[in-house]
């Protein structure tokens, strides 16, 4: 028996939304980090969900690359963290201000 | 046209040789004997030699008309519908050019061998910039004499315009010369800016500034006229009246006539042979050269013919009688050049072109004369200039005295030296038309009057300063003066004396004789660019022409009338001054005395134009651009500054925000296109 299409899109978008949520409220660069992983992720489950229907594996393909992507994109983000670190001895978003204007 | 065999190709040297002279003396001067006057003499002379060449070439009946340099050409269509314009360099050499040349060629020559005795000799610092200026200032009349466009001859007008000023202000470190420098600057360059703006409309009304051939503005305003064209809004006629009265402001500031006459006395600031070369040959005469170069264009305006005629009359007599009661002898020839200028300009007003030009020539001959004899009278006088100091020179200075008289009877309108007979053509042209035109009698009228009131300060000045008992020291002991000096005043007083000869129209009148030779000259008998001849000048104005009695009459008439009126006024002269005790006589003038003392206030009133009405107005100008202007501006910018104040503080550093910023922006975006989309009809 397959899992239909729509519950795929239910659980991509709870997970979206926790991780919005996450984004939002959250004041610790890392929880940041964490909560911008787990949207990546519920676009990975769109993806392959989306594909599997359509039966065609371009889908399944990007969620690689997207995979790729997030594993670039936390490496890059955890060196600003450190370098956010080493500067403000803290990893709280809202101290490190003073670059606005 | 064979122009190497006639030597007419050698014509741009004219003015190349004191440009040439010019460089060499700004920059080896220094070294150079005697300061830098030999180039600018050699160049001078060079610049003779060729005039003369030219002179005899259009004798023999060649002319010359060529381009040298293109500045830039374009395809506009003007008013006319001529395709195209080019603004170019060229060179004219026609019958008025080539005498015009030898003029200014000779009076500069003389100038810079008279310049050895009055500059050099007296012991002048900065000798260096006067002959370097001396031979800039040559080189831009003789190339404004040979222009064959108006946009050339109006960039020479300007470059001697400049080197007036320079050389007016030659003793710059004084109070007076700077000044008068720069009003003579300023008040020329005033016309000048109508000058501009004539040249500009006559570009854009014909698509051509050539004063020669088929090509020229001049045919192209005939052909309007004759086609019944409306230019601008205007018809034909009044459009060339405009024109042409726009390039007379130019003429007007130059020649220093009525109201623009103001800066020519103040310019006796700069040396006297500065003085002579500015009156008689170069900047002064360029005015009225212009309107005799384009005088085609000029009679095809009745109107404006009869606006010069008239503002030159008027001149004429209001100079004279300004010229009675100075007493400084560089004034009263100061006065005289602005009066002589006025015939001038009523001759060509009347259409006579050949008396108007005749006028020009001798007056050139004389008036260089007189003020280098009054140099000489300086250099005796050991820089005195006011003629109560002097008397008794007569016999201490025969040369100068003998030379200066030639000049002064020549000026004054004794027969026969020149001036009578080039003023009488004037005074009988204009008496012609004014006898069916009653402005241009009004014009006539002041002329006559002013020939009393010029022989009567010219012997005024003769006797104050050469004859009675001597009233001064420096008059009792006179400085000498040498060849330098000498020459050139006996070179001129020659000519002043025989120069009329060459067009002795009443004799010719009551002899039947052809010795009219100028007029034949001007008219192309020899050779000539069609068009440009007297002839065709005589059929283009429109004025009718009366006489009293036959022509001879009305001639012999004029004549006599302006040489008694003449006669009349030296011999006044001569009783109330030709005495061993001369006594001012002012008080017999009563309230006159002032007015003309004052220069009928014509200084006043231009001041107060200038402080009184212009510098509250552009006070008003200006408060307008600072507060109007500047206010829209900056309440612009005002706004803007203090919007995006406002606007920065939405970035407030916090990444959280711009999340939840990006999110809500995402939302109400979808909510809006979904609105759009239909989503909840």
């Amino acid at each position: 028996m397959t899992v239909d299409v729509q519950y795929y899109v239910l659980l991509s978008m709870a997970v979206f939304c926790i991780g919005l949520f996450g984004v939002l409220t959250r004041r610790n660069a890392l929880l940041f980090l964490m909560s911008v992983e787990l949207m990546l992720n519920a676009a990975n489950i769109n993806l392959i969900a989306f594909a599997f229907y359509h039966g065609n594996l371009t889908g399944q393909l990007f969620a690689l690359f997207t995979m790729a992507l997030a594993a670039a994109e936390v490496a890059v983000g955890l060196g600003i963290i450190l370098v956010l670190y080493r500067n403000f001895r803290d990893v709280d978003v809202t101290v490190p201000t003073t670059m606005r204007w | 046209m064979a122009a190497t065999a006639t030597g007419l190709g050698f014509a741009p040297a004219i003015a190349v040789f004191p440009l040439v002279a010019f460089v060499i003396t700004l920059v080896f001067g220094r070294h150079l004997p005697k300061k830098g006057a030999l180039p600018g003499i050699l160049a001078t002379a060079g610049s003779l030699v060729i005039s003369l060449v030219m002179f005899a070439a259009v004798a023999g009946g060649a002319t010359y008309h060529t381009m040298l340099y293109e500045w830039t050409s374009g395809a506009a269509t003007s008013e006319t519908m001529a395709e195209g314009i080019e603004f170019t360099f060229g060179i004219l050499i026609d019958p008025l050019s080539a005498l015009m040349l030898v003029i200014v060629s000779l009076v500069a020559l003389l100038v810079h061998v008279f310049s050895l005795g009055y500059m050099n000799a007296e012991g002048e610092t900065g000798l260096r910039r006067y002959y370097a200026e001396l031979g800039l200032f040559t080189f831009s009349m003789l190339a404004f004499v040979f222009a064959d466009n108006l946009l050339m001859a109006f960039m020479f007008f300007e470059l001697v315009g400049l080197c007036s000023y320079l050389l007016i202000g030659f003793w710059f470190r004084t109070e007076s010369a700077p000044s008068a420098a720069k009003k003579a600057f300023l008040v020329t360059r005033f016309g000048d800016y109508f000058f501009l703006i004539g040249v500009v409309a006559i570009a854009a009304t014909f698509g051509t500034v050539g004063f020669a051939g088929e090509e020229s503005f001049v045919t192209a305003a005939e052909t309007a006229i004759d086609d019944g064209a409306t230019l601008f809004g205007f018809d034909a006629q009044t459009w060339v009246t405009i024109t042409g009265l726009l390039v007379l402001g130019g003429v007007l500031g130059k020649s220093a006539q009525f109201p623009f006459h103001t800066w020519l006395p103040d310019a006796m600031e700069g040396p006297t042979t500065v003085s002579a070369l500015i009156h008689a040959a170069t900047m002064v005469a360029a005015g009225v050269y212009l309107v005799a170069r384009m005088f085609g264009y000029y009679a095809l305006s009745p109107t404006a013919l009869t606006i010069i005629a008239f503002v030159g009359g008027f001149t004429a007599l209001f100079a004279a009688t300004m010229a009675v009661v100075k007493d400084d002898i560089k004034q009263v020839l100061a006065y005289s050049t602005i009066s002589q200028y006025g015939y001038m300009m009523l001759g060509l007003g009347v259409g006579g072109y050949v008396a108007g030009v005749f006028h020009l020539m001798n007056h050139a001959f004389f008036k260089a004369l007189l003020f280098l004899g009054a140099g000489a009278v300086i250099i005796l006088m050991h820089h005195e200039q006011d003629m109560w100091e002097m008397g008794g020179l007569k016999d201490k200075a025969p040369v100068t005295y003998y030379t200066f008289l030639a000049g002064a009877l020549a000026l004054a309108g004794i027969v026969p030296f020149s001036g009578f007979w080039s003023k009488d053509e004037v005074l009988f042209d204009a008496l012609a038309v004014g006898l069916e035109q009653p402005v241009i009698l009004a014009a006539y009228a002041m002329g006559l009057l002013a020939v009393f009131f010029t022989g009567f300060y010219t012997f005024r000045m003769v006797f104050l300063t050469f004859h009675g008992d001597p009233r001064s020291e420096a008059a009792e002991d006179p400085h000498s003066v040498g060849w330098a000096v000498k020459v050139p005043l006996l070179a001129l007083g020659t000519l002043a004396a025989v120069a009329g000869f060459v067009n002795l129209a009443p004799v010719a009148e009551l002899l039947h004789a052809d010795i009219t030779f100028l007029e034949f000259w001007l008219d192309g008998e020899y050779g000539a660019v069609d068009g440009l001849t007297y002839h065709a000048y005589h059929e283009t104005v429109a004025f009718e022409e009366g006489g009293i009695g036959s022509e001879t009459t009305t001639m012999l008439l004029s004549a006599g009338l302006s040489l008694g009126l003449a006669l009349a006024g030296a011999f006044t002269a001569h009783t109330l001054y030709n005495v061993p005790e001369p006594s001012r006589h002012t008080t017999k003038l009563g309230g006159a005395y002032r007015v003309l003392k004052s220069n009928y206030y014509q200084d006043e009133y231009q001041v107060w134009l200038a402080e009184g009405l212009m510098l509250p107005l552009a006070r008003a100008a200006d408060r307008f651009d600072q507060t109007v202007i500047d206010g829209v501006v900056n309440g612009i910018s005002t706004i803007s500054l203090f919007g995006s104040d406002r606007l920065k503080r939405i970035q407030t550093g916090i990444v959280t925000n711009y999340a939840a910023l990006l999110v809500g922006g995402f939302i109400g975006l979808l909510l809006v296109l979904g609105y759009l989309g239909g989503w909840f009809a």
